[in-house]
Parts: C-alpha cells; sequence; structure tokens
C-alpha cells in the first residue's frame, strides 16, 4: 500500500518497544494498583489520605507533565539527595526507566480504582467466614481475597491496557525508540510524514484491535466463574 | 525551592494557562457539534451513514492523539501542492490551526460514542410517547431525545472534558506555548525543573477540580430526587471506561 | 497439676456474660448472658431483628461488644478501650486463636468461590492451625463423608444445590475440630425440601455429644434436638429453659405467641 523506502522494518522495531514499555508499565500498574486500593481499604487514615492523594493528583495533571517531571526531575532529585549525604554523584536517568515509571505510576492510579472494586466486590460474608476460622487480616487477604479479585479486576484492567499503550506514544518525547520516535526519524530520512504515520497509526490501531478481542475473551472467562452450571 | 523563579514565571505559565483554555474550550465547542452529529449518524438504521462514522470513531479512539497530532502536523506536508492549490495551505502550515482540528476530530469521536450510549440509554417508552403525539425526525431529536441524552451523558462527558482539558498539553510538542509549552521553555532556559513544571502542575490541577466541581453542581440541579448516591471512585472508572 | 486439670475439664464450653451492642444509636443487644456446659445444644428463638445473629458474632468477635464478657474453655477474651474509648480486643492474635477454636456456619453458606469444597474444607486446619496436609486431608475426608459429600470434593461452590453447599460450610467448621459450634439460621436461605438434609446432619452432629449454639427456626429441630431454648425479644433473653417447659407450657405470652405464629407458617 504505501512504499516505506525501506524503512518498514524501523517502524516494526519501535512496535516492539512500544509494546515492552507497555507490558512493563503494566505490570508496575498492577503493582501500585495493588497498593492504592489497599490504603483506600486501609483502617490506618495516613494510609487512606496518601492513597487518595496520589489518585487525586494523578488524575490532575496531564501525563506529559507527568512524564516530563519524573525524567527531568528525577536525577536532580537523586543528586541532591546524595549531596545532603555528602556524596558527589551523577544520576544518568535511562529514557525506558522514566517512561515505565511514569506511565506506571500513572495507570496505577487508575489500577488502584480498579481493584479497590474488585475488593469490595469478594462478598464479604466470604471474609467473615475466614475471620470465623481464625484467620488474621493478611491470612484472609492472601487467601481469600487477593485470589478472587482478578476475577472482577481483569477486565478494569484490560481497559487500563488500552488507555495505557497509546500514552507509551508519550515516551518518545522524552528520545525513546518507541514506534512514534522511530517513525517521526523515518519521516526525516524519507520526506514521507504522511506514509509512516499512517502506518504507525494503523500499527497501533492493530494493538487496539487485537486488545478489545482479548478483552472479550478475559470478560468472558470473568464472568464463567461466576454463572452457575 | 527558589520561590523568586515562580514569582518571576508565574505570569508567563499563566498566559500558557490562558492558552491551554482556550483551545480547550475551542475544541470542546466544535467537538461537541460534531460529536451531536456524528452520535445521530452512528445510531441510524441506514449503513450508509452508519459506517464511515464507525470507521471514523474506531480510528481517533483506537489511536494516541500524538499520532493524530503528527498525521495532521507533519503528515500535511506530504500534500502541500495540492492544499495549496485549494488554498488550504495557509491554514495545515499554522500549529494552532493543526492542533485544534485534531483535537476537535478526537473529542469528537470520544465524545459521539458517549452520546451515543446515551442515546441509545434514552427510554423506550418516551420516544414512543412522543412519536404517538405526532413528532418525529429532527423535532423528535430535539425536543425528546437530545435533552434527554444529554442528561444522561452529563457524568461522563465532564470527563471527557477534563481528559480534553488534559491531552491539550501535547499541542507543546508541535511548538504551541500552551502552559507545558511554557513550562518547558522556562525550564530549558532555568533548569528550574521542580519549580516550574510543580507549578503548572498545580495549575492544571486546580483547573481540572474546579471544572469538576462545576459539572458536579450542574448534575446536582440537573437531577434532582433522581441522583445517585455519590461514588468517586466511579468518576474515575468512567473515565477509563470512556478512554478505553 | 490432676488439680488444675480437673478444674479446667468443670469449665463451661462457652460463657457469655452481660452482652451489650449498639449500632449507632440503635440498641441491638440489651444484656444477653448464656452458658454453655460442655454437650449442651443450645437453640436461639426470635423473631427477625431481635438481635439473635448480632449475638452470635459477638461471640466469636466478628461483632465486637460495646460491654460484656465472652470466655471460651474459661479462657477470657480480654478487650481494651482504644483512644477514641470505644471497646476493642486487646490481643488480635488471642481472637484468632478463640475463633479457630469456635465454628461459625453462616445463613448464607459464605465458601470460598474460588476453591473447590475440599480446598474450603482444608483451608484454615493448613493455614491457621498449621497442621500437616496429609493430617488434614485424612481428617477432610472423614468430614466429607459425614456430611454426605464425599463425591462432591472437588466440585466448586456454584456447582452445589444450598443444601450441598451448607453441608460444605459444616464440615469446614467441623475440620477445625471446635470446642464449640454457632449456627446462624443455618437453613434459612434454603429451598424447603433440601432443609432436612441439613438439619440431618446437624442432629447427627449433637447426638455426637458436640456443644452447639444453634439460631434456628425450625421448632421441630429445637424441640426435639436441644438441651436448653433461650428466646430473645428486642435485644433481651425474654424466657429461657428446658425445651419441655417451653414448648409444653411456656410462661411467656411473648413466646406463646411467637410459637404460634411459627406453627402456623
Ligand atoms: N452492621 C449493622 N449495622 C446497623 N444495624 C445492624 C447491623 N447489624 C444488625 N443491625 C440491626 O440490629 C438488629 C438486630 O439484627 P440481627 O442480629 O441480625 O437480628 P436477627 O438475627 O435476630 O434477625 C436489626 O434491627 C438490624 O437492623
Ligand atoms: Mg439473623
Amino acid at each position: 500500500m504505501f512504499d516505506l523506502k525501506g524503512y518498514g522494518w524501523m517502524l516494526w522495531e519501535g512496535l516492539a518497544m512500544t509494546l515492552t514499555v507497555g507490558a512493563c508499565a503494566l505490570l508496575l500498574a498492577v503493582v501500585m494498583g495493588l497498593l492504592g486500593a489497599w490504603g483506600k481499604l486501609a483502617r490506618n487514615p495516613a494510609a487512606r489520605l496518601a492513597a487518595s492523594t496520589y489518585t487525586t493528583v494523578i488524575r490532575g495533571i496531564p501525563e506529559l507533565l507527568l512524564l516530563l517531571i519524573v525524567f527531568y526531575g528525577t536525577p536532580t532529585l537523586l543528586q541532591k539527595l546524595a549531596e545532603t549525604m555528602g556524596h558527589d554523584i551523577r544520576v544518568d536517568f535511562n529514557a525506558f526507566t522514566a517512561g515505565v515509571m511514569t506511565l506506571g505510576f500513572i495507570y496505577g492510579a487508575f489500577a488502584t480504582e480498579v481493584f479497590r472494586g474488585a475488593f469490595l466486590a469478594v462478598p464479604r460474608g466470604q471474609v467473615e467466614a475466614a475471620y470465623a476460622c481464625g484467620m488474621s487480616r493478611a491470612l484472609a487477604f492472601r487467601r481469600v481475597m487477593l485470589p478472587q479479585i482478578w476475577r472482577f479486576a481483569l477486565p478494569g484492567l484490560g481497559n487500563v491496557w488500552m488507555v495505557l499503550i497509546k500514552a507509551t506514544a508519550l515516551v518518545s518525547v522524552i528520545q525513546l525508540d518507541d514506534l512514534m520516535r522511530k517513525s517521526f526519524i523515518a519521516m526525516g530520512v524519507t520526506k514521507l510524514p504522511f506514509d509512516f504515520f499512517f502506518v504507525a497509526a494503523m500499527m497501533y490501531l492493530g494493538i487496539t484491535a487485537v486488545s478489545m478481542i482479548g478483552q472479550q475473551q478475559i470478560e468472558r472467562w470473568a464472568n464463567r466463574g461466576v454463572q452457575r452450571a | 525551592m527558589d520561590t523568586q523563579v515562580i514569582i518571576d514565571s508565574f505570569p508567563a505559565l499563566l498566559d500558557g494557562l490562558w492558552l491551554t483554555v482556550e483551545i480547550t474550550v475551542y475544541a470542546l465547542l466544535i467537538g461537541f457539534c460534531l460529536a451531536t452529529a456524528v452520535a445521530m449518524m452512528r445510531v441510524s438504521r441506514n449503513i450508509l451513514l452508519r459506517a464511515p462514522v464507525i470507521a471514523y470513531i474506531f480510528f481517533f479512539r483506537g489511536t494516541p492523539l500524538l499520532v493524530q497530532i503528527f498525521l495532521i502536523y507533519y503528515g500535511s506536508g506530504q500534500f502541500r501542492a495540492e492544499l495549496t492549490q485549494i488554498g488550504l495551505w495557509h491554514l495545515f502550515r499554522e500549529p494552532y490551526f493543526c492542533a485544534l482540528l485534531t483535537l476537535v476530530l478526537n473529542t469528537g469521536a470520544y465524545s459521539a460514542e458517549i452520546f451515543r450510549g446515551a442515546i441509545q440509554a434514552v427510554p423506550h417508552g418516551e420516544v414512543e410517547a412522543a412519536r404517538a403525539c405526532g413528532m418525529s425526525g429532527w423535532l423528535l431529536y430535539r425536543r425528546i431525545i437530545l435533552p434527554k441524552a444529554m442528561r444522561l451523558a452529563l457524568p461522563a462527558y465532564s470527563n471527557e472534558v477534563i481528559q480534553l482539558f488534559q491531552s491539550t498539553s501535547l499541542v507543546s510538542i508541535i511548538t504551541l506555548m500552551d502552559l507545558t509549552g511554557v513550562a518547558r521553555t522556562i525550564v530549558a532556559r532555568t533548569f528550574d525543573v521542580y519549580e516550574i513544571y510543580i507549578t503548572a502542575g498545580l495549575l492544571y490541577l486546580a483547573v481540572t477540580y474546579g471544572v469538576l466541581w462545576v459539572f458536579r453542581l450542574v448534575e446536582h440541579r440537573l437531577s434532582g430526587h433522581l441522583r445517585e448516591r455519590e461514588d468517586p471512585a466511579a468518576a474515575v472508572r468512567d473515565a477509563l471506561r470512556a478512554r478505553a | 497439676m490432676a488439680l488444675a486439670a480437673e478444674a479446667v475439664a468443670r469449665n463451661p464450653a462457652l460463657v457469655a456474660r452481660d452482652i451489650h451492642k449498639a449500632f449507632g444509636s440503635v440498641e441491638v443487644l440489651k444484656g444477653v448472658s448464656l452458658t454453655a456446659q460442655e454437650g449442651d445444644v443450645i437453640a436461639m428463638l426470635g423473631a427477625s431483628g431481635s438481635g439473635k445473629s448480632t449475638f452470635l458474632r459477638c461471640i466469636n468477635l466478628l461483632e465486637i461488644p460495646n460491654s460484656g464478657e465472652v470466655l471460651v474453655g474459661g479462657e477470657l477474651i480480654a478487650m481494651t478501650k482504644n483512644r477514641r474509648g470505644e471497646t476493642v480486643p486487646a490481643d488480635s492474635k488471642q481472637v484468632d486463636r478463640i475463633r479457630s477454636r469456635l465454628g461459625m456456619v453462616f445463613q448464607s453458606f459464605n465458601l470460598w468461590s474460588h476453591m473447590t469444597v475440599l480446598q474450603n474444607v482444608i483451608e484454615a486446619p493448613i493455614h491457621v492451625l498449621k497442621k500437616s496436609r496429609a493430617e488434614v486431608l485424612e481428617v477432610a475426608h472423614a468430614t466429607l463423608e459425614k456430611v454426605g459429600l464425599a463425591d462432591r470434593a472437588d466440585y466448586y461452590p456454584a456447582h452445589l444445590s444450598g443444601g450441598q453447599q451448607q453441608r460444605a460450610a459444616i464440615a469446614r467448621a467441623l475440620a477445625m475440630e471446635p470446642d464449640v459450634m454457632l449456627f446462624d439460621e443455618p437453613t434459612s436461605a434454603l429451598d424447603p425440601e433440601l432443609v432436612g438434609e441439613v438439619l440431618r446432619v446437624m442432629r447427627q452432629l449433637a447426638d455426637e455429644g458436640r456443644t452447639m449454639i444453634v439460631v434456628t427456626h425450625e421448632i421441630g429441630f429445637a424441640r426435639e434436638v436441644s438441651s436448653d431454648v433461650i428466646f430473645l425479644h428486642e435485644g433481651r433473653i425474654e424466657v429461657q429453659g428446658p425445651p419441655d417447659a417451653m414448648f409444653g407450657n411456656p410462661d411467656s405470652e411473648r413466646f406463646r405467641q411467637f410459637l404460634a405464629s411459627n406453627l402456623t407458617t
């Protein structure tokens, strides 16, 4: 359809990087989400405050700005910290880590709500039954709640993934060689901006389409466990 | 923290915020009209009306906003000769125009999907009652379906509004001096990463929650006794569902 | 030593003393006491909302009583006041330990839906009592045999009838080898034709000499199986006594009315 002048391979490389960043960020988001949900549901008021500050702040600030803060801010922060402890270090923050960290933190806030809902969806009686057997809060959480929340959380996490993978395009701004940046580079050489960005768009669309199918499968799976035979 | 830096750069940041708000408002106004039309086509029984808008919605909801901006801003350059011929090149040469066009098309697609859901959620009985009164076509839409649908759409639409407001930060990538653009420029000069970016972040935060608060108020007014119980988490879930 | 052991043996299995509980400003329990000797089967009757469930849940601290004492096998559950002046358990470890000695069967079964019947039964003995898996499996299979679910061990709760689920829940409680079993309307959520199979299992447990507190609306079961009957009315014990006296010639007009309305329905 398009003559990419032999630069098509660059886009495939970029796609691989996009998917890698996306997958790593999703993993971090899941961890952050579990922590956040735990905080939101904790009895400790400090934990609750921390968790809701986290989601409030993330929700109110653009992703691009957060990315810039993490990418340019963290090295300075670490250097200043080291300085106060009497060390003189140079921190080089690589773009991959910054991208994954930022996206993971941002989407961790969304995952927090997903997990919060999932925890609340586990029938209260099952948790009480666990307590009634003498399980501690921690044990009941680990053995009764944690295995069950996935059923409720997976569809929501599917949504997180689909928003997140589009947001990975931003990491090109901090010079990470994802699909967007590779397209940009290829455009510079070939002077065919439309062709390259269109093909890139089609690749993102492909990810979205595949994810949507996966999402349907997940939802079917999630509902199957609940239905009676 | 160097407060002097913040004070010095605050006027510039406010200028940037002004552009951010301006471009958001324009995109919202035009995007709203576009979305209403698209949503009506989307629920039409005529496949010739429906198919193109399904493709449009799928494309703009399924790809990153950044790729859309680049496609229009840089991509148009590939058709410079043609665009010059039909007298549109001077528009596509402008980052402001390209940014606005992209944001309109983007929010148009997301909002259309919200409105479609709302239109389909209007109780069938109320539509039938209107038909029984002799209403049809545009009259039926204007008097019954759309007012009702807009009320149903309001919570999800308020999320779209703040999403769009934050998305505008991407226009800084094509050199516009919005709030993020101004902040980046100042940081490039002074290296005061925290002071500037955090001030900018707080400005975004303030406007976001200000807008949300206004929407809450409007929802409160409109829904009266039909009000649902307050659930802050629901807002975030809706936002997610809407952007996915 | 011998003396001490004897003293322990003579402790009642369960004592609840003057339990008070309010939800907000609503006083649900206004001083309820109960003593269960080993082997007692105490039936608790009362209209809906009279506080039966709340009382049972206060015994194993699923609700924290505002005041009152609970002793299990002579061991007092230590309570203390927190900073806001609310009564709270002093030692959550003790609570967990006491709870593991009290088996609870809920009205709505509350089986863990992500585990098979067998996994439900072995879960707490392995993870709370820290028994060896082999030992627990042996007990579990025997228990499932007893409640008539040997052939359903590998089923998930969602794939069982209500009666089977409740019997599985009883097996889960039994596998902990509890000193006292608490039943909160175990048959109320069941279709009428499934009630019998659960009551049969409970009768068998009573015959084995287990100590049981049973909240129920099954008057027949209370009359035939229990050693003591308590009638709760608006958070107080209205009348209490052995089943013969209670059902033969109750000296409470309220209880008489309760029986009349319950027998006809
Ligand atoms: N968690 C709770 N919060 C507020 N009120 C409650 C709670 N649990 C029970 N109640 C109230 O306490 C009263 C007694 O309830 P319950 O012990 O369940 O009665 P029973 O089991 O005898 O039907 C009822 O009026 C009920 O509404
Ligand atoms: Mg009850």
